[in-house]
């Protein structure tokens, strides 16, 4: 039961100057490591002389008012309060633009670690204009801070875990008046999509993710599955994908060892240091893309919606620890579900990047599509490829447009 | 030519000391929750801000600098094939009291330092017996290379081989031939690896942080076959659990050290309170209630911060331990495991039950003829910080067994 309010306030970013002021000092008095041969060896982690100029202009040339009136004048944003069970309260920060076409779809966009709700920045205007004569759906669409996240409140409770978060997610939709729903999500807007779709079925109607996460092929329970990976009978992209995930598994894992077992001790190196910060989270902007041009103004602004969040930039970390200590949650992720209909988006530099057959474990898939470009960041890397899906998705000829409420 | 071996005196310039209190002037703390202090999550909240608030007003550091300085310090340089001709290694020798003293090179990890051997010093130098029989033992203890006080390395693939060279050297120049040697964590390896390459020189060798390679069918199969049915002690079965939650719980730190070291290392560097909760974490949750004033932890994280190398250079250990480098002549450099086949240096095996990797005996004497073995009932990873009469009683036990005094 919540005691909090229903209002939707407008929001607007507003870093106080002293954070600026404060992130400055810090920078200013920012160590680097020693320079060694291997530096910029990326193979042993970010890659020095990056960081350094990243450090520097974040600190002299960066202008993050200019990045925050953009944000505030491109991405209409609101908070409103959401009560969780067994939790508090918590201020939830969100973007939500509407179409102006009769019939769009609700959509829900759930970013993950360590994205933001930045992500739906260059999908926001092609999601909300669909041109009807093209069969191109037109969607309301709502992108939530998730808790811990950006400028969504910080959660003081241990145990909020992937249940919590789509509990967050589902009322915030109810909140804004949208019963029914369909939800777009990668990273962990996979597990929290799904587990949405799990646990609020009837308002689900749709699910797409762009990370597709699914169990290994067990002999018990998809033998067939077994025999084809025994027998290697993949295509050559779906091997390429095998080996990206392994790569992730093994070498590319370590960040989340780490933040699922002690995320208090990283914790402190991320709230303290801004070139620490910075460094943990463009090594992943760098490794998990396909060779996306990132410009600096582009990654600090990521990394600076870290730096300033309402949680601090520690926070958000935790997810996975919570997420990974409720291995229950995390197997019903990963089960058949055939109640949502599900569309599958498969890029090839993304991390975990399974057989079509693995994935059509997850459910009904009513689309599937293994791009030839991209990563783990679909919506900022190929935006157009992102949207395109959807629109196919959804198309009332193209998809499944037709059989929805809208 | 004269001496390359210099005395050596720590003197961390007044810059270094007036920087770190001005990032401790501006640190940012996590936001507080109901669990910040939850020990499963990590360094506890009100412990790091406790002891970041005593490093910033009351340590003291020109104060232990100058009970450090009391240690017989030196530094030299030492060739390592392949990288740098001319490695300053940071080091404290102290020779033993009695003629004949056995010369004994201690080898330290991560998250430890020569610090490890403070303790231990005055035990194994002089005895309080007037037991005439007990030997004393020439002691050198170094600064592994990038750490402490010792220079950094500037190429990939320093790893096991080139520590183990670098130590080696360094007791060839001190004039001990032969020697033995006492290690934990990377001290375990660096010092296994040293019987292996030179084994006419390492007489015997005392670890307190046993690896080995798990039981295999092929190799193994009694230990399969104890492994399935059970057939430990109590404490064995105890230390297997201590394995496993260490394996499940405790090791995020050295996969992303192994893997992406440079990573973390930014805030390792940038960060003083970031290096402190990253080491007292270990330091707490790796002893067996060692009762650490704030003083001792603050030391121990200061020789990371005012390292040579910096406090990022340390971890890239676990990176070129988990990558074996070819060597110029094309060959694959030794993996971890090569290092925990059968070698015929005797060892002296100590298990300290709340160390983080704790096997049963039957696995330890897979690694070559074990003369002295001891299963504590107490003690944790830092064993000669936390329990220096244990580890000296058990490291003369194993001399004793191997050279007959």
């Amino acid at each position: 039961m919540s005691t909090a309010s229903d209002a939707i306030e407008p929001f607007r970013i507003a870093v106080p100057d002293a954070a600026l002021e404060k992130l400055k000092a810090k920078l200013a008095l920012a160590t680097f490591p020693e320079e060694v041969d291997f530096s910029n060896d990326r193979e042993y982690g970010a890659p020095l002389d990056d960081v350094k100029r990243l450090a520097t202009a974040w600190k002299d040339t960066y202008d993050w008012r200019r990045a925050e009136a953009e944000l505030n004048e491109t991405l209409p944003q609101f908070t409103t309060t959401i009560g969780v069970d067994g939790h508090e309260d918590l201020k939830i920060h969100f973007v939500h633009k509407k179409s102006e076409r009769e019939g769009a779809i609700p959509l829900l966009f759930v970013h993950g670690w360590p994205g933001s709700f930045l992500e739906v920045a260059k999908i926001l205007p092609l999601l909300t204009s669909g041109d009807a004569k093209a069969d191109e759906p037109s969607f309301h669409v709502v992108a939530p801070s998730l808790p811990n996240f950006g400028f969504s409140a910080r959660t003081s409770k241990p145990g909020f875990a992937i249940r919590q978060y789509a509990e967050v997610c589902h009322k915030l939709m109810l909140r804004l008046g949208y019963d029914k729903y369909v939800t777009q999500g990668g990273d962990w807007g996979t597990m929290i999509t799904r587990t949405m779709g799990k646990h609020y079925p009837e308002h689900v109607l749709a699910s797409h993710i762009n990370f597709v996460m699914t169990r290994p092929p067990s002999p018990l329970s998809s033998p067939l599955l077994c025999l084809q990976y025994a027998l290697g009978w993949y295509t050559p992209q779906e091997k390429a994908g095998l080996e990206r995930t392994r790569w992730y598994r093994g070498p590319g894992n370590g960040y989340t060892q780490v933040q699922m077992t002690k995320p208090h001790t990283l914790g402190f190196s991320l709230a303290d240091s801004p070139v620490g910060l910075l460094a943990w989270i463009y090594e992943k902007l760098r490794d998990w893309t396909d060779e996306y041009s990132w410009m600096d103004d582009e990654v600090l602004t990521w990394v600076s919606v870290y730096a300033f969040s309402a949680a601090g930039p520690d926070a958000s970390v935790r997810i996975y620890y919570e997420a990974t200590h409720q291995p229950e949650d995390f197997r019903a992720v990963m089960g058949y579900n055939g109640k949502v209909p599900l569309g599958l988006a498969y890029f090839p530099r993304d991390l975990m990047v399974v057989p079509s057959s693995w994935g059509r474990t997850l459910g009904r898939v009513v689309y599937e599509k293994r791009h030839d470009r991209g990563g783990h960041f679909a919506s900022v890397e190929t935006p157009e490829l992102l949207v395109a899906d959807l629109r196919t998705m959804f198309g009332k000829k193209s998809g499944i447009g037709a059989k929805l409420p809208f | 030519m004269g001496s390359i071996i210099k005395p050596y005196q720590i003197a961390i310039p007044d810059s270094k000391i007036e920087k770190l209190q001005l990032k401790l002037s501006h640190v940012s703390f996590p936001g507080q929750t109901s669990f910040s202090n939850d020990r499963k999550y990590g360094a506890p909240l009100d412990d790091i801000k406790r002891l970041a608030k005593f490093w910033q007003e009351k340590y003291d550091w020109r104060r232990v600098e100058a009970e450090l300085n009391k240690l017989p310090q030196f530094t030299t340089t030492i060739s390592v094939d392949g990288h740098e001709d001319a490695l300053k290694v940071h080091f404290i020798h102290q020779k033993g009291h009695k003629p004949n003293s056995i010369p004994l090179l201690f080898c330290h990890g991560w998250a430890g330092s020569f610090l490890e051997v403070t303790k231990i010093l005055p035990l194994l130098t002089s005895t309080s017996s007037n037991d005439s029989e007990e030997p004393t033992f020439h002691v050198v203890a170094p600064s592994l290379p990038n750490c402490g006080f010792s220079q950094s390395t500037s190429r990939p693939g320093f790893g096991i081989a080139q520590h183990a060279e670098v130590c080696h050297k360094l007791m060839l120049q001190l004039g001990y031939d032969k020697y033995v040697t006492q290690g934990g964590d990377w001290g375990f390896l660096i010092t296994r690896a040293m019987g292996f390459l030179y084994p006419n020189h390492v007489l015997a060798s005392h670890m307190n942080f046993i690896l080995s390679l798990p039981p295999s069918p092929l190799h193994t199969p009694l230990l399969v076959l104890q492994y399935l049915t059970g057939r430990y002690t109590p404490a064995e079965k105890a230390g297997l659990e201590r394995t496993q939650w260490f394996r499940n719980e405790g090791s995020g730190y050295s996969q992303i050290q192994g893997s992406k070291p440079h990573t973390p290392g930014f805030a390792l560097a940038d960060s003083p309170v970031g290096l402190l909760a990253w080491i007292y974490e270990k330091l707490h949750d790796w002893t067996d209630k060692y009762p650490w004033t704030d003083e001792e932890i603050l030391t121990w994280i200061s020789i990371y911060y005012f390292s040579e190398a910096g406090a990022d250079a340390s971890i890239r250990l676990y990176y070129e331990i988990l990558h074996p480098a070819t060597t110029a002549e094309g060959k694959a450099a030794p993996t971890m495991e090569s290092y925990m086949k059968w070698s015929t240096v005797p060892l002296g095996l100590s298990y300290f039950p709340q160390d983080v990797i704790v096997l049963p005996s039957s696995w330890g004497r897979t690694l070559g003829p074990v003369v002295f073995e001891k299963r504590h009932e107490e003690g944790g990873h830092f064993a000669a910080y936390e329990k220096p009469q244990l580890l000296v009683s058990d490291l003369r036990n194993t001399v004793q067994k191997v050279i007959g005094r």
